[in-house]
């Protein structure tokens, strides 16, 4: 066992002077030690290091389905009573529990990246104007989408009990990716010999923003409809990337939104099976987003604008871009039905906006 | 791709967007620390506006649709409200001195330490615990309310609040990695009036949290060397003083500016300041302040134990000294040095009073 004496060598002296000494030092009450719920906890490092998750054992990974404590205390030690309460809404674990949230904001962490630096920006070099100019129209939507994403998120963390500060932890994982994802694109769009482009249609962004009702339906939105979305749109523009600058955003990016598209999937999966009544609710913002995201694709200029860099120009993307476009399209609504199949969510592409009905859709030529 | 099945046949394409486009032939150049927020200044894309008219999310730079709905209900639209000189810098050196407390501590550095020393370091932890992540709370909830415009000071208080969090898990970590455990918490963020979450303005709440709260834990953390007992609790305090640094920056940097370009509101400040050092040693959020429960644990750490406490309390008693004067320093480069000179402040009675 170190001693005090031990620690007389690993710690520095501190000069005080005449004054200082002569303080006059008041009795300890010292009525805070011996005061605590569960002692003698002795976590060890594992291989990932000492991670957030490997904390739960004995009474600190008791994590209750009801967190009725509107205060800051930490889960497991002993909390005061009779402060005024801060404004926490979501007080139940089924309303924002996943339970993977913990290995995720670890895996955030290990995965960090920066822009600035991790990204060759000297590998970059010009490009077509309708290609730069289409480039450039998509970093203005994926930067806009990451900006509502972030406030959506933000909007919401300060409201959830410090009982699942698992989640809360991940979430500020999740808004600096956004943060981060915004910084990335509005760079690529200012490097090349472009700019910014057009604002994109907000219909999706308003779902998000105002779905103040519940953080699970928020989820719904967020996750099934406009990060999944973006998943699948940022895959498509890996395979058609021009250039290793982009192919690196674009595989970060991927990383980032993986963790907040995973901790979506299973927070659902968590609601659902803890309180099926959610059912209901979910499927109705589903139903709604969906609308939402129907009236957006109604706006040519995202569509043209990755048409454009799938077909390699103006010309391309009035053939083959579009189609590639349409194949991302039906790519994105296959990965949904199939969540929604895992979640045992009765949707049936059917029910979706004929647009994302491959044999609804009208197309030229038919 | 099934195009054959299409005869051939074209999409019609509209194109009429690729005329709605931004300043058009940006070159941002990479500088040496890599393609930095501040290399991206370039032309109308470096311009942020004194008022925001945004009201959509839309980027700043881009073109705006028309009929774009009002979503973002932004109240923080003026830029004198949040705005700092160097937030690109501050926002970038977080990224680059991002950590992980599960692997950049080295934990197996820990050795069982006498009980009196255990529990000091676990009380401390779990009032660290208790209100790092109101620092996560506080700024994210702005952040929302925030014009994109503004969003170089956005990014950083984004960075902040994944620094909180990292807090937050360190002393969770610590003070259940050697044979203790979380004790009592504190309450010392509790909803009241003058409290980090109450405040209706983000100056007020900057000069809060930034300023008085976070500047005093930096003082602490600057001297984690003094109450650390091995090598990973010394890296925990090194590594949060860092991170705090840049918090108190921004607090520092954006008062600085508020003063220079809204002089209307300077009286204002001056009171924020005011209530700020009236709480600075009664305030349970400071952990050198009167609180015993905090003030008592760091006295057994800075002495070596129950038995040196005299000691210890009073190298607390110089280190709330230095808090003071780290403050003042603090709040004459925000440019509001003068009132240590005119009488306003009441720095130098409790300069005087620091072991009471």
């Amino acid at each position: 066992m170190a001693t005090a004496k031990d620690a007389d060598r690993v710690r520095p002296a501190l000069t005080l002077t005449k004054e200082e000494l002569e303080v006059e030092v008041p009795e300890p009450r010292l009525n805070w030690m011996n005061q605590w719920r569960e002692w003698g906890v002795r976590v060890k490092p594992g291989e990932k290091g000492l991670t957030l998750g490997s904390l739960n054992v004995g009474l600190y990974g008791e994590i209750p389905m009801n967190w009725p404590d509107r205060s800051r205390n930490p889960r497991g030690a002993i909390g005061v009573t009779g402060t005024p309460p801060v404004a926490i809404q979501i007080k139940d674990k089924v309303d924002l529990w996943a339970p993977c949230a913990a290995e995720l904001y670890e895996e955030a962490i290990q995965r960090r990246w920066a822009p600035a630096t991790d990204v060759d920006w000297t590998a970059i070099h010009p490009l077509p104007e309708d290609i730069e100019r289409a480039i450039c129209q998509v970093c203005t939507e994926i930067c806009q989408y990451a900006i509502i994403d972030v406030e959506v998120i933000t909007n919401w963390q300060h409201q959830m009990a410090y009982g699942y500060h698992e989640v809360k932890q991940f979430l500020a994982t999740t808004t600096l990716d956004a943060t981060r994802r915004h910084e990335a694109f509005r760079k690529r769009a200012l490097v090349n010999g472009g700019g910014l482009g057009y604002e994109g249609p907000c219909q999706v962004s308003r779902l998000l923003l105002e779905s103040s009702g519940g953080w699970t339906e928020t989820v719904t939105g967020l996750v099934l409809v406009r990060a999944m979305f973006t998943q699948m749109m940022i895959r498509y523009l890996t395979r058609f990337a021009y250039n290793g600058v982009e192919r690196k955003i674009y595989e970060c990016v991927t990383q980032d939104l993986a963790r907040l598209i995973t901790y979506g999937i299973e927070h659902l999966k968590y609601a659902l099976a803890h309180a099926p009544e959610k059912q209901g609710s979910i499927l109705t913002t589903l139903a709604i987003g969906f609308r939402m995201f129907n009236r957006d694709l109604r706006d040519p200029v995202l569509r043209e604008a990755l048409a454009i860099v799938f077909g390699g120009g103006i010309a391309g993307a009035r053939s083959e871009g579009m189609h590639v476009f349409y194949e991302m399209l039906d790519e994105y609504v296959e990965e949904l039905l199939n969540t929604c199949q895992y979640l045992r969510l009765p949707v049936a592409i059917e029910q979706l906006p004929k647009v994302f009905q491959k044999d609804q859709r009208s197309l030229p030529g038919e | 791709m099934d195009q054959e099945t299409h005869n051939g046949a074209e999409f019609d394409l509209d194109l009429g967007w690729m005329e709605k486009q931004g300043e058009w032939g940006t070159h941002a150049e990479p500088s040496k620390n890599g393609l930095t927020l501040a290399d991206i200044q370039v032309g109308s894309y470096a311009e942020a506006p004194e008022e925001s008219r945004n009201l959509s999310g839309r980027p700043r730079g881009a073109v705006p649709r028309p009929g774009s709905m009002p979503i973002g209900n932004y109240t923080v639209r003026t830029k004198s409200e949040i705005w700092l000189e160097n937030a690109s810098f501050l926002y970038e050196e977080a990224l680059q001195r991002q950590w992980s407390s599960a692997t950049d501590i080295p934990w197996d550095t820990i050795e069982p330490l006498p009980d009196d020393v255990e529990q000091a370091q676990c009380q401390m932890a779990t009032f660290l615990t208790e209100v790092e992540f109101v620092a996560g709370d506080v700024p994210s909830r702005w952040v929302s309310k925030t014009s994109p415009d503004f969003y170089e000071a956005r990014n950083v208080l984004m960075a902040q609040v994944m620094d909180e969090s990292r807090h937050m898990d360190v002393f969770r970590k610590r003070a259940l990695a050697n044979g203790g455990g979380l004790m009592r918490a504190t309450g010392a963020t509790a909803g009241f009036v003058g409290g980090i979450d109450l405040a209706r303005d983000f100056t007020e709440m900057s000069s809060r949290l930034h300023l008085s709260g976070e500047g005093a834990v930096l003082t602490i953390f600057r001297m984690g060397e003094l109450m650390a007992y091995n090598d990973a609790e010394k890296a925990i305090y090194r590594l949060c003083a860092q991170d705090e640094a840049r918090h108190v920056a921004f607090g520092v940097m954006h008062m600085r500016y508020m003063a220079a370009n809204a002089p209307e509101r300077r009286e204002e400040i001056e009171s924020y300041l005011d209530e700020a050092e009236a709480g600075m040693l009664t305030d349970a959020a400071n952990p050198a302040g009167q609180l015993n429960q905090t003030s008592e644990s760091l006295s057994i750490m800075l002495g070596g134990g129950r038995k040196y406490f005299d000691e210890g309390f009073r190298k607390l008693v110089s280190i709330r000294k230095r808090q003071l004067q780290e403050y003042q320093k603090r709040v004459t480069s925000a440019g509001f040095g003068d009132r240590f000179k005119n009488g306003r402040s009441r720095l130098g009675q409790m300069m005087a009073n620091v072991a009471n």
